[in-house]
């Protein structure tokens, strides 16, 4: 493959210059100088960036990337549009693995252990040892690794073979008992896709596919389609059944609150009704019986009338059950997805909703079972030589596992860890791999798909790094027994020859594969496997049962996945710890969730640190008090409490891993994680939360109203009432704004009088924003795409505590209605709060020396040189999206700083800033059609935001082009802008209100309303 | 019983007489005394104050060379005891221009015993006040782009912005009040050449720009005197009217409010007299002039104070009415918070200190004690200072966005400075009384009665000040 060796060669080359160049001439203080290309390379031009296609190695989901490269320098990750799986956006852990890339912790070389230390040693000598070693383990070989694309698992495969030994997958959100019920009601060994998008009633039994399930990214998406409203006043209805409310709960329409552990009997009570008329239920029909409404409302504490109407409504809509996820991973989880399973086929979902054909995580992960078996070799001295790629047990596992001890006593322990983790602090020899922006490879998200990951830069030379899977070749071929191919590119374009010969293209492969490289993925056809599937009689004993708690604590203890750790693996990242837990609005550090009343109970509130006890373990953490998780449970984070990662990670919360037991469900195998009570003591310390939480509650303010699906389209009259309320026609006429038009038509945009922009030529554009909230989900991966894109640093957590992130979008979360005592509406709302681009902006005027200017288009903007740093503007701006510098925040270190986006200003200190509505994207476009000799098409115009939004939620355009998207939005019934009646900024960001199923109860949440934000 | 038929002018428009001095000399000894050597007890406040000094330049040098984030500021509360501390000097800078111009504009002559130490006070309140701008901002090597200056770049501060109306404000007030400050002193600076030798001799005699006492000279005198009291009254409003505007202005719930300006100007003048107060009672003391500050001249302050204090309640008083009347739920719940909310206390220390504790100067035996009045005035200055964190500090904490509430705790730097400003005040008040005639010799002589005058003996010697020193008119 020529092309790609060339652009590699020229890669190095810029590679080697960007060092030279230094990221630092963006900042008025310590510029340096720079040194010019010598021989520059032929494809680049300088300030203008080259992209890349690859594929997100973020989680196993497989989302394609567009890679955004700046002299050889690679700055963002997209998503890339044309991929099947994304379909161009990117989730907040996608974005963090960008800085993994540049993480400063990165094993800088290969490394040995000698008498107990780390010492240096050169990559032939330490593939000359691992060989030898290998070659004298006769054969005991064992490979743990975590989830790999199919081309990586082959070679894997293929050098155990050659060497003798055997592997084991690890990853801690794998869905073993999905898939095993999967396989005992259906005879397929896969997880089921889900077709969320034609749904229009969706139940979740606690699966988070917001956040992390099966394929987030996707889901949310194909979620957002169906929740958000579509034009004919129609959207899909979302039933939230669990005991704690995650994010995707949060976006639900009603809540069950169940206990832990009763989803089989709801989902059975359910599936009682539909097959009591339908009689479907083929070799179940014994078991729904047992569980009529009533029997199944008395396991799960509610009422049977709630069973039946949720029947009701799920037999006679397109609906889809899903559930219950890693979080709900008890001792029957595997009957509790096969009592789904058994909903969704009595519903007559499979085949049409519910697909049985394999996704990512099919090919992924075996289950804990299989670790346990791994464990026990190791331990009985069974494995010479034990190398872990890319998953991290030591931390991964519970400590009863005793997987530690195990490992320890093996006689050669190899890592490839790319950083530092509990599993590579005690390796004996370090290997460390490139990153996947630095390496080949490829995933296979589905059956049929198949995503390039390529070399989108060279290996950033901080590191001396190697591909494992070049390593793993050169090894074998030391160890006398060679794979084949020298190279892992080698060997992945041996594998695509293949594909290539199944796809029936009549492109010839140079021409197919370059085609693939840009497109990012290849779909092959894949023979329909459709057919009706009728559910099959269990092969393995199953009981519905709730399961069995360790313990006889007050509470049930839940540990749930992290929507920005995942299992811990993007733990280190400070994007992520500096993000906001998307639910509690907690950052750096760990937290345990109980509900208000039990929290008033036991005497404690926000910030109160408890000792939560089980019977393996017991942790102290600060409560945060929230109304979405039952009295009688409470919830504790995965993937913090890391010891051996990096500077960002370690020290922040507890493993919750430690609280649990180590035991494989039966009979899938999976790792449960809902398995004991504990206890939660007061200790009397305090902790203040580094949140960026003022209040949960709206205090009267309409910030983010909601309307009711059956109000809409007679909304103008709604709207005419609300200003009658306010009185606001009145005031204003008496304030001298007669001639203000609050709900002006956006083609007269902005409104006469009050424009401080150029708009005497036509053709000059207003930027302007959309954002439906009724599609915003509050996932935040906005919030990380911004900050990548404009250069928006870290705080850190003291920093963040006192209130000083700087994040440019702030989302808000407000509880309206959250009863955690029954079964009943649920209103939860989110809010992308960044800065509105007003037209009568407050923060102008008061700036004594004109930092904050009106651009002839409307836009806001902020000039960081003149800026002087008074925060007059700030004080002024009643949305508060004004962030300042109160230190130097962006001198991170090398080579953090790689990833800085050389088209935005590094800002200093004593320095505001906020939302510039990705400028640095808009001029990009307006000056690449005046050479085009066209003008901007709507749509062509992306911020970070929007470009990353998964949910589809945001829209950017010209408002004085009526046929915009963004013009169109703004005159839909349901849009409205912050403020505005209050105070007439006239905002640019026009949000769309969410629009609820139940009556809109403003307000009628109460329960941890906390109006002063005493931990802050 | 004989001084009744002898009043002069002054006393005939409510001038106090000082009943136990009867003669110039006796003035020119008193006060110039205080001119002489300083004692312990001097030095020990001095050192105390320089000490002060050297801590809040050290924090100021910390802030710079860290970052302003040394502070407690944060996002919601982006102002906080620097700009409260900022308003309090102004608003202390305000009662010297009070006293010396529009008292005296107003014929009020028991001004007379207090006005230069209030005079100094404002000018150096001002310079207080005037540093803590710059601490604030967060790129003081920037700060001067706030001030209108040709440059190549035609670049200009924004016209618009309050801020840039307090440069103007503050420098003016600054300039008008010194040079008021330096004139009204330059025959008592006169008096004290006479009464010293060699280079203070000197010192005195090139800033009393030689003066003689010629009739000419006080002609020129007091015709400048009465043109700069004219010129200062109006800055009296207009200095603390442009600082409330910094928040008046903006759309801060809390802030947002018309009566802002009159509101101000009251809280500055009840802050000032009441630093005056606090200032005479120890200077008194200390150098014995209970002859000069007689109970009378306290009571007329405590007076005022009791004034003041009623219009600055009818203002807090009014901010609640109207919020609660407005129905608008940001300015409502922003007015509860500030009663009920994270800094409860602090408002409750203001409409104590300020509108309680004052109340009790309704009782002639109060006004008429000085112990009490100082107490009184300790708590003014407390409940004055506590009025602007009040208004800057819960206003900010509970603006338009819930979610972005938050609470703002000042950090030790910032405490270091705040109180460094108190310090930097006295440093420079210390040297004042002890470099300048802290009472004006000039006006005290006025009212002593003529028959008295006559009879000093002065007459032999070459004495600064004439047998009839003009009032001014």
């Amino acid at each position: 493959m020529s092309e790609g060796i060339k652009r590699r060669d020229f890669l190095k080359v810029v590679g080697v210059g960007g060092v030279g160049a230094g990221l630092t001439g963006c900042s008025t203080e310590g510029a340096e100088k720079l040194l010019p290309y010598v021989v520059p390379p032929e494809d680049v031009t300088p300030g203008v960036a080259t992209w890349y296609t690859s594929t997100c190695g973020g989680c196993s989901a497989g989302c394609g990337l567009w890679v955004r490269t700046r002299e050889g320098r690679v700055v963002k990750l997209e998503g890339n549009p044309s991929h099947p799986v994304s379909g161009g956006a990117l989730c907040q852990r996608g974005h963090a693995s960008l800085q993994a890339l540049y993480a400063p912790d990165r094993h800088t070389r290969p490394m040995r252990r000698v008498d107990g230390e780390l010492q240096p040693i050169s990559w032939d000598d330490a593939e000359a040892l691992l060989a030898e070693r290998i070659a004298g383990a006769a054969g005991n070989v064992l490979m743990i690794n975590g989830a790999m694309g199919p081309s990586m698992t082959d070679l894997v495969d293929q050098f155990l073979a050659s060497v003798g030994g055997s592997r084991i997958e690890w990853e801690g959100l794998a869905e073993a008992p999905l898939r095993e019920a999967t396989r005992i009601a259906w005879g397929r060994d896969v997880v089921p896709r889900y077709d969320f998008e034609s749904s229009d009633f969706i139940l979740s039994f606690g699966a988070d596919f917001i956040e992390t399930w099966v394929s987030p990214v996707e889901y949310q998406r194909a979620f957002a389609r169906a929740a958000g409203v579509n034009g004919a006043g129609e959207k899909a209805e979302f039933v939230f059944i669990g005991p704690r409310l995650n994010l995707t709960g949060q976006n639900a329409d009603e809540w069950v609150p169940i206990p832990v552990g009763s989803e089989a009997a709801v989902a059975l009570g359910i599936a009682s009704v539909i097959a009591g008329r339908r009689g479907n239920a083929g070799p179940y029909a014994s078991v729904l019986q047992a569980y009529s409404p009533e029997a199944a409302a008395s396991a799960a504490g509610i009422e049977a009338a709630t069973i039946r109407e949720l029947a009701d409504r799920f037999q006679n809509s397109a609906s889809v059950a899903v559930g219950p996820g890693v979080a709900g991973q008890h001792r029957n989880a595997t009957a509790a997805n096969l009592a789904v399973h058994i909903l969704n086929a009595v519903a007559g979902n499979v085949g049409t909703r519910v697909r049985l054909v394999a996704n990512a995580q099919s090919a992924a992960a075996r289950p804990y079972g299989e670790v346990e078996g791994a464990i026990r070799s190791m331990a009985s001295g069974g494995v010479g030589v034990v190398m872990v790629h890319g998953t991290n047990p030591v931390h991964g596992l519970p400590p009863a596992s005793g997987f530690v001890d195990a490992f320890a006593g093996v006689p050669f322990k190899v890592s490839f860890a790319r950083e530092p983790d509990e599993t590579s602090a005690m390796a004996d020899l370090i290997l460390p791999d490139r990153h996947f922006l630095e390496s080949w490879g490829d995933a296979s998200p589905r059956p049929g798909l198949f995503s390039l990951q390529q070399p989108a830069m060279e290996a950033v030379p901080h590191f001396d790094t190697k591909q494992t899977g070049d390593v793993l070749l050169s090894v074998a071929t030391r160890a006398g027994s060679p794979v084949g191919p020298a190279t892992t590119h080698e060997h992945l374009r041996a594998r695509w020859q293949q594909l290539h010969g199944n796809s029936g293209s009549n492109l010839d492969f140079e021409a197919w594969w370059r085609a693939a490289l840009k497109r990012g993925s290849v779909e092959l056809p894949i023979p329909a496997t459709e057919a009706a599937v009728a559910l099959r009689q269990p092969d393995v004993a199953l009981t519905f049962d709730s399961p069995s708690l360790d313990g006889d604590g007050e509470f049930a203890l839940v540990v749930y996945p992290s929507s920005r750790f995942g299992d811990g693996k993007h733990a280190n990242s400070a994007w992520m710890q500096e993000l906001p837990d998307p639910v509690s609005k907690i950052a750096w550090h760990g937290w345990v969730e109980i509900h208000p009343n039990a929290a008033e109970r036991i005497g404690v509130g926000k910030g109160d640190v408890v000792a939560v006890a089980s019977p393996h373990g017991s942790v102290n953490l600060p409560v945060f008090t929230y109304p979405g998780i039952r009295e009688d449970t409470v919830a504790i984070q995965m993937g913090m409490g890391r010891e051996q990662s990096g500077r960002y990670a370690n020290g922040n919360g507890v493993n919750a891993m430690t609280l649990l037991p180590a035991e494989a469900e039966q009979p899938s195998g999976g790792l449960v994680h809902l398995a004991t009570r504990v206890s939660v003591v007061p200790t009397g310390e305090v902790y203040r939360l580094a949140t960026i939480e003022g209040s949960d509650s709206q205090s009267e303010r309409g910030i983010a109203p909601a309307i009711h699906l059956g109000a809409l389209g007679h909304a103008a009259e709604g709207g005419e009432e609300d200003h009658a309320e306010h009185g606001l026609e009145e005031m204003q006429l008496l304030g001298g704004f007669g001639a203000v038009e609050v709900e002006g038509d956006a083609a007269d945009w902005p409104l006469p009088d009050t424009d401080r922009g150029d708009y005497g030529d036509p053709a000059t554009p207003r930027w302007a924003m959309a954002i439906d909230l009724d599609k915003c989900t509050g996932c935040s991966a906005c919030i990380v795409a911004c900050q990548s894109e404009n250069n928006v640093a870290f705080v850190g957590e003291d920093q963040l505590r006192m209130g000083r992130d700087l994040a440019w979008i702030r989302l808000e979360r407000y509880y309206e209605t959250v009863d955690a005592s029954h079964a009943g509406p649920l209103d939860v709302r989110h809010l992308p709060m960044l800065c509105q681009h007003c037209n009568n902006a407050p923060c102008e005027p008061v700036c004594p020396v004109v930092a904050a200017y009106h651009t002839p288009d409307g836009l806001n903007g902020q000039v960081y040189n003149r800026c002087v740093g008074t925060r007059y503007c700030a004080n002024n701006c009643p949305y508060k999206v004004r962030v300042f510098n109160w230190y130097s925040y962006a001198d991170v270190p090398e080579p953090l700083n790689w990833q800085y986006n050389p088209d935005v200003t590094i800002r200093n200190t004593g320095i505001m800033e906020k939302c510039s509505f990705c400028v640095q994207r808009i001029r990009e476009v307006q000056n690449r059609v005046a050479v085009e000799g066209r003008t901007v098409a709507d749509g062509e115009v992306v911020p970070a935001c929007q470009q990353s939004c998964p949910a589809e939620a945001i829209v950017f355009g010209n408002i004085r082009d009526a046929s915009s998207r963004v013009a169109t939005l703004a005159r839909n019934e349901r849009t409205y802008r912050v403020l505005d009646e209050l105070i007439n900024t006239q905002p640019a960001v026009h949000y769309l209100k969410k629009v609820t199923l139940h009556e809109v109860e403003d307000g009628a949440h109460q329960g941890a309303s906390q109006n002063e934000p005493a931990d802050r | 019983m004989t001084r009744m038929a002898t009043l002069t002018e002054a006393q005939k428009r409510g001038a106090l007489a000082h009943p136990d001095v009867d003669l110039h000399d006796e003035v020119n000894r008193d006060i110039l005394k205080m001119l002489s050597a300083p004692g312990k007890g001097w030095w020990f406040l001095f050192a105390l104050a320089a000490l002060g000094v050297g801590v809040m330049f050290g924090s100021w040098g910390w802030q710079i060379y860290r970052g302003i984030g040394v502070t407690g500021l944060s996002s919601p509360v982006g102002w906080g005891a620097y700009i409260t501390t900022f308003v309090f000097w102004v608003g202390i800078a305000h009662s010297g221009t009070l006293i010396s111009a529009i008292l005296f504009l107003f014929r009020a002559p028991w001004r007379q015993s207090i006005y230069r130490m209030a005079e100094a006070m404002t000018v150096f309140g001002v310079m207080t006040a005037g540093l803590f701008p710059l601490i604030h901002v967060g790129r003081v090597w920037h700060a001067y782009w706030l001030i209108p200056y040709p440059n190549a770049r035609y670049l200009w501060p924004n016209f618009r912005s309050p801020l840039v109306w307090d440069v103007f404000a503050v420098t003016t007030y600054f300039t008008v009040s010194s040079v008021f400050f330096y004139l009204g002193m330059v025959p008592d600076m006169a008096a004290a050449r006479d009464k010293t030798k060699g280079i203070r001799q000197k010192l005195y005699s090139l800033i009393s720009l030689g003066w003689r006492g010629t009739d000419r000279q006080w002609h020129h005198f007091g015709k400048a005197y009465l043109f700069l009291a004219a010129l200062a009254t109006p800055l009296v409003l207009s200095v603390h009217s442009v600082v409330s505007w910094d928040f008046a202005m903006s759309i801060v719930p809390g802030w947002h409010a018309t009566i802002f300006a009159p509101y101000f100007v009251a809280g500055a003048i009840f802050s000032g007299v009441a630093m005056v107060i606090t200032l005479a009672v120890p200077i008194r003391k200390a150098f014995g002039l209970e002859a000069y500050l007689t109970t009378k001249h306290f009571d007329a302050m405590a007076k005022l104070i009791m004034l003041t204090s009623l219009i600055v309640f009818y203002a807090y008083l009014t901010e609640f009415f109207m919020a609660w009347y407005s129905g608008e739920p940001p300015e409502k719940q922003m007015f509860w918070n500030r009663l009920f909310g994270h800094y409860w206390w602090a408002t409750w220390i203001m409409l104590t200190c300020n509108g309680l504790v004052p109340m009790m100067l309704w009782f002639k035996r109060v006004r008429h004690s000085i112990p009490a009045l100082f107490a009184i005035t300790i708590f003014i200055n407390i409940g004055m200072w506590f009025e602007r964190f009040v208004i800057i500090v819960t206003s900010l904490s509970h603006e338009y966005a819930p979610f972005a509430w938050g609470v703002y705790r000042p950090s030790l730097t910032e405490m270091g400075i705040v109180l460094g400003s108190f310090a930097w005040f006295s440093f420079w008040f210390l040297l004042f009384i002890r470099l300048l005639p802290p009472v004006a010799i000039a006006e005290l002589k006025e009212v002593i009665p003529a028959r008295m005058r006559r009879g000093s003996g002065g007459q032999d010697r070459h004495d600064a000040v004439p047998a009839t020193a003009p009032a001014g008119d």
